[in-house]
């Protein structure tokens, strides 16, 4: 088969699952953004994997999807856990815990930072992970240009945790707060709500793999979703199998379904 | 008296919008939420008005609507998905060709490689923000390159956000066709393309309803579920009409009673 990547890198995870594939007689180009035009030159390619979701992947994703060409994992799907606004409502739409969220200008939210409290953090609207995070103490820290469009956070004072599933396995591990995928974590017995909140969110998205970013609220106990990732790099994944072929071939069988359903 | 609530940016509150709100104020409670001024908190969605009108694509402008088709069961229009469609250039361009309606060939494509097409505009990525078209145009050898400034400063200028350009095929053509659409009202002119004249009003005529272009507006107002709208065509030496731009926020002051119309429109369409 003739299986594209679209990555940001060539390195880590795809890399990996690239050599997975070639070792097992597939065709497999991994697009960065340097490299890839959008149109019906991608058209030969038997089906796609979506590893990255910067805008020029979400828009190969999208069209891809239009014209028939499986994009694994979904490409909309995706999409809405990338963008924070629309992962709210993901969270809040399979029963789960989300942040309290606001939108402003840092002008409008510097006048209402009475009401609002310190502290907060703004986050980059399409992103995940801990890349473009700021923390908001006071009005100083606020130091953006006026009209600057701000999606923001209320802080949760709490025990961070980074949670994977592949499949029906999990693996969770407690972090630092704010740290990145990456990071070290202490890798933990999951308690029953942390398994819950997975299995819920891998169902209602019929998703094959990913992973939930958790705060446990000290103030309150509840469990918070914080940051939703529909194709980690599984740095800190301590399963019983491997993910790298474990992936793979979940990827394979959900390709071979939407084969067959077309 | 129905409520109506305005959710607009600066812009179109101090440019666009003078003589609608003047016409609003006399037939409904009209409230004011400016993108500037606003802060959007989603935990907390509760509002009193019969519809809610957008005017705007800013992501202040579009959250709050997403908030409102979230959590209320007032009518917005129009809706936030329809307006991210239509300045994503690249998606309703796949989404429109998908489903058959013309469109020029288009592409994306790095920045730095060859050009896909030989007559091509680059424009920008995403029409989301208020400035105009500003064009740069070369002729050689026969061939038309038409670059919005506004895309390249966009992958080239200081605070570049892309590596690629949305490339759409140049069509030659005599005129652009403009329809607007105010629910079920379809309005149609023409005008001498912007790149032959960019003053466009002064060659602006209104036109006899062509069938084909109505009917296309339609199926392209249900598509995205845009109620308030207007689309640019080309027609090709070959007579084919092409669909070039989706605009979600049309001005309406260019049409006769535009503001009174879509005033109108919106009240019949407020929650009885």
């Amino acid at each position: 088969m003739k299986i594209g990547i679209l990555s940001k890198r060539k390195t880590g995870l795809t890399e990996k699952i690239c050599a997975y594939y070639k070792d097992r007689g597939h065709q497999v180009t991994i697009f960065t953004e340097n490299e890839l035009a959008v149109n019906s030159s991608l058209f030969e390619y038997d089906f796609y994997i979506l590893k990255s979701k910067s805008l020029l992947f979400f828009y190969t994703g999208y069209f891809l999807h239009l014209n028939h060409i499986p994009v694994i994992p979904d490409p909309i799907i995706s999409y809405k856990h990338k963008h924070r606004v629309e992962s709210y409502y993901s969270i809040r739409n399979c029963g789960l815990n989300p942040p309290k969220i606001y939108m402003g200008t840092t002008e409008s939210i510097n006048k209402q930072t009475n009401s609002l409290g310190y502290p907060f953090i703004v986050k980059p609207l399409m992103g995940s992970g801990s890349k473009g995070l700021k923390i908001i103490r006071n009005s100083g820290d606020l130091d953006y240009a006026p009209n600057t469009i701000l999606y923001i956070e209320k802080f949760i004072e709490g025990t961070h945790y980074l949670a994977y599933f592949i499949d029906d396995q999990i693996c969770v591990g407690k972090k630092q707060p704010f740290a990145d995928e990456h990071a070290k974590v202490e890798i933990i017995a999951p308690v029953k709500d942390i398994q819950q909140a997975l299995m819920l969110w891998k169902t209602k998205y019929n998703l094959l793999f990913g992973h939930l970013d958790m705060i446990r609220e000290t103030s309150t106990g509840k469990l918070i979703v914080v940051d939703p990732g529909t194709f980690p790099e599984f740095s800190n994944w301590k399963g019983n199998e491997e993910p790298v072929p474990k992936i793979c071939n979940l990827i394979l069988k959900r390709y071979q379904e939407k084969r067959d359903y077309n | 008296m129905k409520k109506v609530g305005l959710i607009i940016d600066k812009y179109h509150l101090e440019n666009k919008v003078k003589e609608f709100i003047a016409y609003m104020k006399k037939v409904c409670k009209l409230s004011l939420y400016v993108e500037q001024d606003y802060i959007v908190d989603f935990t907390e969605v509760k509002f009193d008005e019969d519809l809610f009108f957008i005017k705007g694509k800013g992501d202040v402008i579009l959250n709050f609507a997403k908030s409102l088709e979230m959590d209320t069961d007032i009518p917005v229009i129009n809706s936030s998905n329809g307006i991210w469609l239509a300045y994503n250039r690249f998606l309703n361009s796949s989404l429109l060709r998908s489903t058959g309606i013309q469109v020029p060939n288009f592409s994306l494509n790095p920045k730095d490689q060859s050009p896909p097409f030989q007559n091509f505009i680059i424009k920008n990525v995403r029409d989301q923000d208020n400035y105009t078209f500003y064009p740069t145009i070369k002729r050689s050898d026969g061939f038309i390159e038409v670059r919005d400034k506004r895309a390249l400063q966009e992958a080239y200028g200081t605070e570049a956000q892309y590596n690629f350009f949305y490339y759409q095929e140049y069509i030659e053509s005599e005129f652009e066709y403009k329809i607007y659409g105010i629910g079920e009202d379809l309005y149609f002119y023409r005008q001498k393309p912007t790149l032959m004249d960019p003053d466009k009003m002064k060659s602006r005529k209104a036109i006899d309803p062509i069938t084909e272009l109505g009917e296309i507006a339609c199926q392209v107002m249900k598509l995205f579920d845009l109620k308030i709208i207007s689309l640019d065509f080309l027609k090709s030496a070959e007579e084919i009409y092409y669909l070039t731009d989706v605009n979600s926020t049309p001005n309406f002051n260019y049409l006769k009673n535009g503001p009174e119309n879509v005033g109108k429109y919106l009240i019949s369409q407020a929650k009885k």
